[in-house]
Formats: structure tokens, sequence, C-alpha cells
């Protein structure tokens, strides 16, 4: 009798589909697309508002109304023009998407606030990015509220942030992006693995040869996890070395969780392969439901508690969110196997292994369809 | 020419049409796809998970927190001890932990300085930020300051600050994109693995139309999925303000997926087979997509990459999209973006046109 | 001795293979003992593929096979023997992986199979290397080979692990004579030495008669079966010295032999496998009828002589792959191209469409030197071209991609339409015009392609193996056409052929090997050179035996 699986069969697999990648030049891809979008999204995502360009048009010529343009000055968060223009004319310019800003002090303002009365100062925002708005909105009010409590309020706000001291981007974005990474690249590679060998006919020696399907699905895996594996220490370099993102976990979690779930970007896209009968299909369709959730459950965007509704349950379903937790984890916090909530979590990623290599092993035929 | 043209054309829509599955996974990105991704986020503070520790015993800290309410926060909830909270906090259960102090009713009642702790998981550093400004000004509002200031805010385009809709529009956006360079860099590598290249070259017709007709042909599936998208998703399901002319939303549409085909003859020029064909897409978009300010708006960019951003069509797109639909910008004003995609595209589409050309 | 091989007796009782809506094959039974070579034939589409994946165990069926003992019901239940079985499905260079080398290959096939590599198994990798000419190619990369090449990798890729079961799907299609020679060889070495079964689909008549049965198919069924010399005396009394005087539905020409189930005056003549297709279709009433072609509406004036070309030459890497060849195509001949497989055919034609660069030598194309792609363009509708494998595009029916195919050429849909209809007839592929590419056997996909390159109606033709895998009759059909082509249109043909029988009907025929030109000469004047050869077969092998 045959055993379980033969390791000769796996290493013919396994050297037959690392030839081709290296042949067709794909390996360059492997290490590339990882490493690229991490270094450029890494610099260049940055959540905060800074540099609003802000017009302020000072009706009153003060000196106080001097002084509050000088806060909005000195706050990194807005670039200041001055402006004599007529209010339609600065509006026109927020429409032309020249500025986002306008600023109207009017020209009562130094008398008003001498006499103590409320003096109504005008701010138009352009909208149309919400969430810009919204955020430069808040720095308007911070600014003035500032500008205005001269004594300070009696509650103060003693706060210790957590994990991310310095409050970085950095720090917040860049493990995100090791999920998106290693959820994406990988499935991509895999999604074709199996399509390719129907479209072209070589599926013939796996239909007419003694091979398992445990054996076939464990060859066409293995080779891209291999090669993803060495990303885990790539993209680790990266956030540590070149982000400053501190580490303060375990790194044997960090290797563990990640290779189980290249496991399962890999089992994503073996399903896909098994189930597409087009190339094509397989590309878009991996393309199309790895990207956006690895995104948006990220935790990067928006934290997985805030979430209520279809979201939250779609960011239960898809596996980023779990990954997600226990690489904050060990970048940031460092609680590792301590806390049993990550225990559970790892286990939950396991499952997902388990379930979809089950998924494939049951849809994988070996017959013509 | 012309009905040869068309009977090129007419062929790829055809064949397209035939698989089904495809046809599947396209209506689902642009109906699905995109009604997720407005859906699924807020990038401002929603629901945050607050608890507290309340050790004052008295009605302030009460009071303090009846004012946490939603849509911005979730009722708060109680821990008995830090460590509690803390441990909440690391299992991001909670984003915010409030801990009131014993003397905390006293120093306040006394009118001394007062600290009320806040323990912050700032993992998202723009909410956690965010978050932090409500707070403050809660208090402000609790404590009844009056600031002689009165702030009359307005917010153009967008009065609700709908973020769905944009949302939606920016994965819309970014899906025309990813679309586009696939689906035409595909036509002409399946032609390729197929064995049907060196037929087509052989075919008594000039090499240019043939390119144009498949470009055309992948063109025109992605208009159809757009003009699904806004009639079902963006306008159907998010109510999306349409501020401008929709028709010269449909032209630079058509300018810009033009334009991105071109990236796909460049892709279908250096890939051999599907597979090549994925990784080289992803490779060249999402550099192309992340400078077009999507995701990130272009003016908080690293400078070189502020630089970089002027020669990703996307941004023009983007940009003009965004003009388009909120702002209400008239065509005529329009005018810097259609001129940035098309130089653009025209530049892309000579060079995969020159590359592609190469092979017949 | 029965009893002895009871155990790897080989059953298969009433096997049947249904797609979605057509049966492919219905009912068959038939049983082999150990060391049997069972072949396979019938026109395109009967059903032999399908029983052969059955057998294989990769689609499913209903009905029982059994083997050593052991008996299976589907493809799940037939994993228990694919250790013992070896299959090699129909396609050119199907189960290859394009970026691998020969050598790769062999390896991946054993690791496969789980082989040890101890001296026999590297003694006996050699011999398949050798018999199978790749031996100085084994560094070579699959998608570089030529057809002929491919198909013998598959072939010995599938013979490695020395299988008791060996099912082969038309190996020998695009096969050169010579190699054919030498693969039979082996298949008789491994069944006589190793008691192996081996089953073979072919459609070279002449490889019947190195089998031990022959199952004959026809229309989903298997209709006769028995040793090739019993099939052949079934049709005895219907074949004929060639007669012209007699012409009705019951009789029919080709060639020069005349086949006719009512008796005629002429002598009685020996027939040969191919006759049974020729009988078989009288009995089943479908005559071939004769061609009707019009002459060309627009008679073009055609020049004198079509290709001319000198010295040309062409190398991959350090591969000589063609050699100063000089030749010479006039107004109304067939020119037939022969040569081994790798001898350079396919790159020759290639450089002539110019889907290869010519990277020495002077070409010149119906009066126009060639010099750039530009002087081609407006030559492209007037040439005709099918190759090796041709291919179609596989979401659309074979009808809708004649139309395109026409469209492209500016053929109005109301001509096309009727030229699809006449050469869907005479070529026979009637009844897969709805099909798509993909589910065509590898015959009718290339008289589809015949058909292709006819309907735009060319001054000139190149076929790179048209006939490669097509049934006798629809050969026999194509050969018809050919000639009437020739005569009426007065066009010309350049075409390669692996049926050395195929050779009489050419004007000339031109001889390569190893990239050079070795021959350049009639039928008539080379018989008379070899005046000991029994076939054109043997003429062959003459320039191929002699060294250098």
């Amino acid at each position: 009798m045959k055993s379980f699986v033969r390791f000769s069969v796996i290493k013919a697999f396994v050297l037959k589909e690392l030839t081709e990648l290296v042949r067709t030049k794909l390996i360059i891809m492997v290490y590339m697309m990882p490493s690229m979008v991490t270094i450029l999204f890494g610099y260049g995502i940055a959540m905060d508002v800074t540099h609003s360009r802000i017009s302020i048009i000072d009706n009153d010529n003060s000196k106080y109304s001097s002084e509050l343009i000088s806060k909005f000055s000195h706050s990194k968060y807005f670039d200041v023009t001055l402006t004599h223009e007529s209010e339609a004319e600065a509006l026109e310019a927020i429409k032309k998407a020249q500025s986002d800003i306008v600023l109207i002090i009017p020209s009562s303002f130094e008398k008003n606030l001498l006499k103590g009365q409320k003096s109504e100062l005008g701010v138009f925002i352009d909208a149309a990015f919400a969430n810009r708005a919204s955020t430069m909105q808040n720095y308007v009010q911070g600014v003035i509220q500032s500008a205005a409590t001269t004594s300070a309020p009696m509650i103060t706000l003693n706060t210790r942030t957590l994990f991310n001291q310095a409050m970085r981007d950095e720090d917040a974005i860049v493990p995100g992006l090791i999920g998106l990474v290693l959820l994406v690249a990988p499935a991509i590679l895999t999604a074709l693995l199996i399509v390719k060998e129907k479209e072209k006919g070589t599926i013939f020696n796996f239909y007419a040869s003694p091979i398992g399907k445990l054996e076939f699905l464990i060859a066409k895996l293995l080779p891209v996890l291999m090669l993803h594996s060495l990303n885990i220490f790539i993209l680790f370099i990266w956030a540590t070395y070149l982000f400053d993102v501190p580490f303060r976990g375990s790194f044997f979690l960090y290797w563990l969780s990640s290779e189980i779930y290249i496991l399962i970007s890999l089992s994503i896209g073996m399903l896909i392969s098994i189930i597409a009968k087009r190339q094509i299909v397989a590309v878009v369709l991996t393309v199309i439901i790895t990207i956006l959730p690895a995104f948006l459950y990220s935790g990067m965007l928006m934290p997985i508690s805030s979430m209520q509704g279809i979201s939250w349950v779609e960011a239960h379903i898809f596996p980023v969110m779990y990954y997600n937790h226990i690489l904050y984890d060990t970048f940031l916090i460092g609680q590792g196997f301590d806390s049993p909530k990550i225990v559970l979590y790892l286990c939950i990623l396991i499952g997902y292994v388990v379930a979809l290599l089950g998924l494939g092993a049951l849809f994988l035929k070996k017959e013509m369809r | 020419m012309k009905s040869l043209f068309f009977a090129i054309v007419f062929k790829e829509l055809k064949s397209f049409m035939r698989s089904a599955a495809l046809v599947a996974v396209v209506l689902y990105s642009f109906t699905i796809d995109i009604y997720v991704a407005g859906e699924g986020i807020d990038i401002e503070p929603r629901n945050v998970a607050v608890g507290y520790v309340d050790n004052s015993g008295g009605g302030i800290s009460k009071k303090i927190l009846s004012n946490l309410h939603s849509p911005e926060f979730v009722a708060p909830v109680q821990f008995l001890s830090q460590k509690e909270l803390s441990n909440a906090i690391y299992n991001k259960e909670i984003m915010v932990g409030l801990v009131f102090d014993n003397d905390f009713e006293k120093l306040y009642r006394e009118k001394k300085n007062t600290q009320l702790n806040v323990l912050l998981d700032a993992t998202s550093a723009s909410q956690g930020f965010t978050t932090l400004m409500y707070l403050q000004s809660i208090l402000l509002s609790f404590e009844d300051i009056q600031i002689p200031l009165e702030l009359k805010i307005h917010k153009l385009f967008n009065q609700n600050s709908d973020n769905k809709s944009f949302m939606a529009l920016s994965e819309l956006l970014s899906l025309i994109t990813m679309l586009v360079v696939i689906l035409t860099a595909i036509v002409f590598v399946k032609e390729k693995e197929d064995g049907t290249w060196d037929i087509m070259l052989l075919m008594p017709i000039d090499a240019k139309l043939t390119i144009l007709a498949k470009t055309l042909s992948q063109v025109i599936i992605v208009m159809g999925g757009v003009i699904l998208s806004l009639g079902f998703v963006i306008f159907g399901m998010f109510d999306t303000p349409m501020n401008g002319s929709f028709w010269s939303f449909i032209f630079l549409t058509f300018l810009y997926t033009f334009s991105s085909a071109g990236i796909g003859l460049f892709v279908a020029a250096i890939a051999k087979d599907v597979m090549q064909v994925a990784q080289f897409s992803i490779v060249i978009m999402i550099p192309l997509i992340f400078l077009s300010g999507a995701w990130t708006p272009v003016y908080t960019m690293h400078p070189f990459f502020q630089v970089l951003s002027f020669f990703s069509p996307l941004r023009y797109y983007i940009e003009g999209s965004e003009s388009i639909f909120y702002r209400g910008t008239p065509f005529l004003d329009l005018y810097p973006y259609y001129f940035g995609v098309m130089i653009l595209g025209f530049i892309l589409y000579i060079i995969g046109f020159k590359k592609i050309g190469r092979l017949f | 001795m029965a009893d002895l091989h009871l155990m790897d007796a080989f059953h298969v009782s009433g096997v049947s293979v249904r797609y979605k809506d057509k049966t492919a094959i219905s009912d068959v039974s038939f049983e082999a003992t150990s060391g049997e070579i069972i072949g396979f034939i019938g026109a395109d589409g009967a059903g032999k593929s399908s029983l052969m994946q059955a057998i294989a165990g990769v689609v499913r069926f209903s009905g029982e096979i059994s083997y050593l003992g052991q008996s299976y019901h589907s493809p799940k239940e037939a994993e228990k023997i694919k250790i013992h079985t070896g299959f090699m499905p129909q396609g050119i260079g199907l189960v290859l992986y394009d970026t691998l080398t020969v050598d790769e290959h062999l390896r991946f096939f054993a690791d496969l199979r789980d082989l040890k590599k101890d001296a026999e198994f590297l003694a006996y990798k050699k011999q398949l290397l050798h018999m199978s000419g790749l031996s100085e190619f084994v560094d070579r990369q699959a998608m570089n080979l030529s057809g002929g090449m491919m198909q013998k990798l598959s072939l010995i890729c599938a013979l490695l692990h020395r299988p008791k079961l060996l099912i082969l799907d038309e190996p020998t299609t695009g096969v050169d004579p010579l190699s054919r020679l030498e693969l039979w060889e082996i298949l008789r070495n491994i069944a006589k030495e190793e008691g192996t079964i081996i089953l073979v689909s072919t459609a070279y008549m002449q490889e019947a008669s190195k089998m031990d049965r022959v199952l004959l198919f026809h229309n989903s069924k298997v209709i006769a079966s028995g040793t090739s010399a019993e099939l052949i005396d079934s049709i005895r009394p219907f074949v004929y010295e060639k007669s012209l005087l007699y012409k009705d539905e019951n009789s029919l020409n080709f060639d020069e032999t005349s086949y006719s189930l009512t008796p005629l005056q002429s002598a009685l003549k020996e027939p040969t496998l191919e006759g049974l297709f020729f009988v078989n279709a009288l009995k089943e009433n479908k005559n071939i009828a004769e061609f009707v072609i019009n002459k060309k509406e627009n008679d073009e004036v055609i020049p004198e002589v079509v290709m001319e070309c000198h010295g040309v030459s062409k190398q991959f890497g350090s591969f000589i792959a063609n050699k100063e060849i000089d030749m010479k195509l006039k107004k109304g001949e067939i020119l037939g191209l022969l040569g081994a497989n790798g001898a350079g055919k396919t790159t020759f034609i290639k450089m002539l469409l110019g889907l290869y660069s010519i990277d020495e030598g002077e070409l010149t194309l119906l009066g126009k030197p060639i010099k750039s792609g530009k002087d081609r363009q407006e030559l492209k509708s007037k040439i005709g071209y099918v190759s090796q494998h041709f291919a179609l595009y596989k979401d659309m029916s074979v009808k809708e991609n004649l139309l395109y195919f026409a469209s492209m050429h500016r053929i109005d849909k109301k001509a096309a339409l009727s030229r699809i209809a006449l050469y869907a007839k005479e070529l026979g592929f009637e009844e897969y015009l709805g099909s798509f590419a993909n589910e065509l056997p590898l015959g009718v996909n290339q008289r589809f392609s015949i058909a292709a390159a006819l309907l735009h109606e060319p001054l000139v033709l190149f076929l790179d193996e048209p006939t490669s895998g097509v049934d006798t009759l629809a050969r026999a059909q194509f050969w018809q056409i050919l000639g009437k082509l020739k005569e009426i249109w007065g066009i010309s043909i350049l075409i390669t052929t692996h049926y050395m029988s195929e050779a009489q009907f050419c004007d000339r025929v031109v001889l390569l090997k190893n990239g050079q030109k070795v021959a350049d000469d009639t039928v008539i004047n080379l018989y008379k050179r070899f005046p000991q050869a029994q076939s054109f077969e043997d003429i062959f092998l003459e320039f191929y035996k002699e060294k250098g």
C-alpha cells in the first residue's frame, strides 16, 4: 500500500513549479510586489490631515484678528493664505479645488470681543472628501477654542496613548500593510496554478496518474508557501528598520501566525483556481475579493470595535481581522500567548486553513468536466 | 474598414458574454463590491467603544459619561479595576478608557484643577486623535465655558459629510482602473496562449485597427459596468449628489478608460501568459492608484511622491470626478482634468501601442 | 495458459460515456490479455478518445472496466489501477510544460511515479531518448520543440514508468515515418517483454497491421473488431481496380481504386485497411460527392512563379533550423515538403508567412520581393495558411469562428455562409458547426482549419500538416479538393505531411534533413532513383538512413 503522502511525488511538483516560476521570471514579482506596496504605502499614506489650505478673509484687520490668524499660521495642520478676495471669489476657489477652507473674520471682530459680545466667524469647508472635512472641522474648532479660552479649563485630559505613543502613522499603518500584502500576493499567485493546467491540458498528468488529491494540493501550495515565507522576514525588516515601527511582542508568534495566514491566502487562491474554468475569471475574481476586504477590515482605516451591522459581520468573516489583531499585538502591544484572545484568534486562523483546504479537496475532482 | 473594425469589437464582446463566470465576476465588482466599500467603512470615529473605571463614586463622572452618546460613541461600559479596563483595550474591545480617580469629584467641587485620565488605543492614529478632540469639546461644553466666539460652519458640496457615497465612488474609480488594465491585457495575451496569435497576424488587416478594436471592446465592457454601478449603487443605494453634469463624467470616464487600456497594452506586450498579466498589472497599477490620491490626499504625500503623482492619470480622473460630483464644476472649468487624462492617456496608449505593435 | 493470464486480463463491458446532451460512446465491450496491442480506428469523433478517457479513469462513464482482478465504475474507483496505467491524451504537446526542458520532463514524470533512479532506469531512459531522437535535445525547453518532437516526448513520458496498461490516443499524429517505425518497435517490445496491454488509436492505417487486434469505431459504437487481416478480408468483395464506368450511389472512386457494393466489371484488387472507411461510407449511404467548385468570378492574373527563395536561413541560438534553402513554387503546382520532425519544415513555412523573420536569403512572393512587413500586408489576403496546431477562438462556435475569419477577409456574409456550408459538407464537419472549439476532436479541428484557409479563395496555400490526425475519408476528400482547386483556380500549394502515401498527390517533393534541402524532384523521378522502393516511405527512409 502506498503511504498517505509521498515525498518524491510532492518534490517532483515543487521542483517543476519552482522551475516554471523562475523561467517565467514570476519569482521577481513574488518579492517585488509585497515590498513595493509596503514601502510605497508606508511612506505615503497619511491619515492625519496636515497642510490644509485655509484662506482667511480678514475684514477686521485688528490686533485680535491677527492674533487669531497667527494661531493658524503656527499650526502644522494649516497652510494659511491671507486674501482680500470677496467671499464669493474665495468660495469659487474651493469649487476649483484650489483651497480647502475659507475663514471669514467679521469687521466688528475686535470691537465685539472687547465689548464682551459674541462674534460670529464664518467657516466654509470643502466636504467633497467627507472624512477630511470632519477632521478639518475639528482642527479649526481646536485652534479657535484654544485661542478663545485664555483661562485653562478645570478638567484637563491626562491622556496616555497606548501602543502608539507618538501617534505615528507609520506605526498604525505598516503592520496593517503586512496583513494586506500577505493576503493579496500569495492568493494571486496560486489562483492560476491549477486553472492554468486545466486550460492548457497538463492537468491530465494529475488526472491520469496515481497522485492523491492531497498530494497534489500540497505540491501546488508548497512552492508558493516557501517563496512567500521569505516575505515574512523581508516585510519585518522594512517595518522595523525602514519605518522604525517598534516590535514588542514575540517574533515566534509573528512568524507562526504569518505562515498560517499565508496558508489561508494560498487556500483562497487555490479554491478559486479549482472552481474557475478560465484563467481570466480567476485573476479578476482574486483581485476583487482579496484587495478590498484586506483594506476595509485591516483595522487601519477603522477599528473593528467601531463597526456595526453588516460590516461587523463581514469583518468577522474575513480572516484579515484575526491576523491583524495578532500582528498589531506583536508589533505594538506585546501580550503574545498570554492573551487568551490571541490564542483564540490563532486557532480561528488555523480553522480557516483546515476549512479552506477541506473545501478545496472536496471540489477538486480527478476527472474531466 | 469600418465594418471590419466593428466585426472585431463585436467578436470580443461576444467572447466576453460567453463566459458566464466572467460576466458574473464583473457584475459583482461593479455592484456588490462597490456597495460593500461604501457601506463598510467610516474613517470618522463612529461607535467608539468606551470603557471606564469610576472611583470617584459621584455624580459628575456620570454626567460626563452621559455626554458620550451615539453616533460617535457607544454606551460606555463599566470596569471594576483599571487592570480589567487595560485588558479590554489590549484585546481591542475598547478603544478609549476613562479613569475617574478617587479625588475627582472632590477636586472638581473645590474648583481645583482636576484630571481625567484617558487611556487611548492609538493603533489607528487619526481616529485616536479625533476621538480626543471630541472628548475635549464634550468637556468644554460640560463645563459650560463661554467662548465669546461662535463658529458658523458650512460644509460645502456634501452637506451631510456623506462618507459612504465618497468611499463607494473612490472604489468605483479604482475598480475601473484595475478592470480595464487586466481585461485589455488578457484579451491580447489570451491569443498568445491559445495560439490564435499567428492567425491574427495573418489577417489582412492593419495591426493598428486590430489593436484599437480590441481595446475599444474592453472599454465598452467597463463603461457598461460604470453605468450599471452609477445607476444601482452610486445613485441608487447611496444617493450620491450629482452637482455637475452626468455627461462630463461619462466623457471623462471614457477618456480615462482608454488611457488605462494603454497600460493594459503595455502589460500585454511584456507578459507571456495570464499569470504574468496578473502580476505585472498589479505591480503597475498599485503605484498608479496610490499616487492618484484615491487613498490619501496628494498634498499630504512625501514631496517626491507629490511630483510623481502628476504622472498618474488616475489623479486627474479622481479629482475631476470629485469636482463633477460634489463641487458641480462646470464642463469648461474641468479642462485641466480632461487635458491631464488625455495627455497622459495619449502617452500611455502610444507606448503600449508601440510595444504591442512590435509583436505584430 | 488461459488461467495463467486470468489475473491480468482486461475487460471492458458495456461502457458508455455521455456528455451533457450527446453520447460520445455507447455500450462498448471488449477484452484483452497481457501483451496484446489493441488498435482503435475510426472516423474522427467516433468515440475513440472518450473510451480511452474512460479506461484511463479521467472521465465519468457507465458500465464496468476491470483489470488485474479489480473492477471500476468511476474515475474514483479507477484510482487503484492508475499506478499501472500510462495515458497519453490526444493533442500535440498537451501534457508538456512550456518552460521545462526535455530532461526536466523526464525527471518530473519519473518522480511523479515515484521511480527509483537506478542504473536500470537510466539505461531505459537513455533508450527512450535515443528511440525518440531527442537525445540531442535534452536541454531544450518544450515550447521550442517541433510538434512531432512534442508528441514523442509526451509518449516517452507515458512509457517511463513501464505501465502495465498503456493508453495512447493518437501518439503518432505529427510524427515522422522514421520515428513512427522506431516507436512501434518500442511498443512491440514492451508488449512482448513486459506483457503490457497497449490500447492505441491511430489515423495511420499502415500501423494497424502491427496491432494484434483492431476495433473499428463508427458513430459512437464499435462496429467491427478483429485482426487487421480479418478486417481487410471483410471488404475484399467490394474493392476493384479503378473503373470509371460505373458511377452510382453504390460505388465511389478514390485514387487508383474503386469501391462498390454492387459487383463491378473491373478486376478485384487487394484491399487495404483504408478501404474499410470507403466501404463503410458506402454502406452508410454517405457517398463522397464530387466536389463542385466554380471558376472564380474575378480571375486574377497569377504570376508563373508564385514563390521563390534563395539561400534562406534561420538560426535559433546555436541551433540552425534552416540552412540556405532554395525553393521555387510554380503556378498551379502542389509541392510536398517532407522531412523528419525538427527538420525545419514549420520554420520554413513560418518564414514564408512572415511569422518568423528571415535571417538570411531572399524571398519573392507572388512576384513581389519581400523586404519588410509592409510588403506582406497586401499579400495577406492572397495567402491561405493551416498550421500544425491551428487554433480557434475557444469561446466561439466553429461557425462563428469561420464567419469571423470571413469578415476579416471582407467576404460578405451571404457568400461566407454559402462557402462555409459547402466546405462543411465536403470536409464533413457539418455536425460540428455549432460546437465550441475546445470540444472538437483533433481531426475535425484540422478540417475546419482547412476550410478557414480556403474561405477567402487564396492564390497560394501554405499547409503545415493539414492532414495530421484526420481520418481516411476526410483526407481522401481533402486531396480531391486540393486537386480541384489546382485545376480550376490554378492555385499553388505548399504542403507538409507525414503520410508518405500522400506524396504521390504532389507534383514535386522537397525533402528537408537537418534544415537542409536533400532532394527536390518529382515523385516518379524519385522512384526511378530508388527502384527497389516498395512505397514512398521506403524512399523517405533511404534519405534518412544515408549518413550526414
